[in-house]
């Protein structure tokens, strides 16, 4: 069976060093809506990588200290 | 829930009224025998004017709702300046990236269903059914398509959406 990958994320944590910022706060900086922060910060949606520099912009950091993968061998 | 939650039941509940007073009106008129089944123009007419009564209450119910979601903030932000309730109005109507996917995913199911349905008019044809049975079955898939969308994209807001 081919090895799944997941991609985990740090937002949450990200977020309460960044002065507990607010979903809504993270939303407008990063430019998209809130709905779309909530369903990547409970993995339920991978973004684009654009939309991956635009999160890791909003907080100041790498794209890897926001985004990792994890390998679910098969 | 988001905005774009509450605007996918709004337009499933819409167009599902739609699809009912369309199934009441044409199968009564056919069980009354007021019309042929084979009433072509009948068909064609009924479908004609559903189809512009769908579009007006489509845009008239999303007006109605949106009005109604900028009422329901002012009210709850009324604390707040002018400024921040006018952010908070506009805000909701973001659309991203997520939004185009979802739209995307079920559009195609919506269409399979079309699809999937015109096959099947013809098919009826092939069977020598009345050409207005073809012509009801492709008006109702496509509807039953327009439902599907609406019920896949609330799915997927729910429960998430994964790129590929």
């Amino acid at each position: 069976m081919a090895d799944k990958f997941i991609i985990t994320n740090n937002i949450r944590r990200l977020r309460f060093f960044a002065n507990e910022m607010t979903q809504q706060e993270l939303a407008e900086k990063a430019g998209m809506s809130r709905q779309t922060i909530i369903a990547i910060e409970a993995g339920k949606y991978s973004p684009s990588l654009e939309l991956a520099f635009r999160i890791a912009d909003a907080f100041g950091v790498k794209i890897g200290e926001v985004f990792d993968y994890e390998v679910e061998r098969g | 829930m988001s905005y774009q939650e509450k605007r996918t039941i709004v337009s499933i509940i819409s167009g599902l009224l739609v699809l009912v007073a369309y199934c009441i009106y044409v199968f009564g008129k056919y069980q009354s025998h007021t019309v042929a089944l084979d009433d072509l123009k009948f068909s064609a007419t009924t479908m004609l004017i559903f189809i512009g009564i769908g579009i007006a209450a489509t845009i008239i119910i999303q007006i109605l709702f949106h009005i109604a979601l900028s009422v329901g903030i002012a009210a709850r932000e009324r604390n707040h300046d002018e400024k921040a309730i006018e952010k908070e109005i506009e805000y909701p109507f973001v659309e991203d990236e997520m939004d185009k996917l979802i739209e995307l995913k079920a559009m195609k199911i919506g269409f399979i269903i079309g699809g999937a349905g015109f096959i099947a008019a013809l098919v009826t044809v092939v069977f020598n059914c009345s050409v207005a049975v073809m012509l009801n079955i492709i008006f109702l898939s496509f509807s039953l398509g327009s439902l599907a969308e609406g019920i896949l994209s609330l799915h997927y807001y729910r429960k998430g959406v994964r790129n590929g």
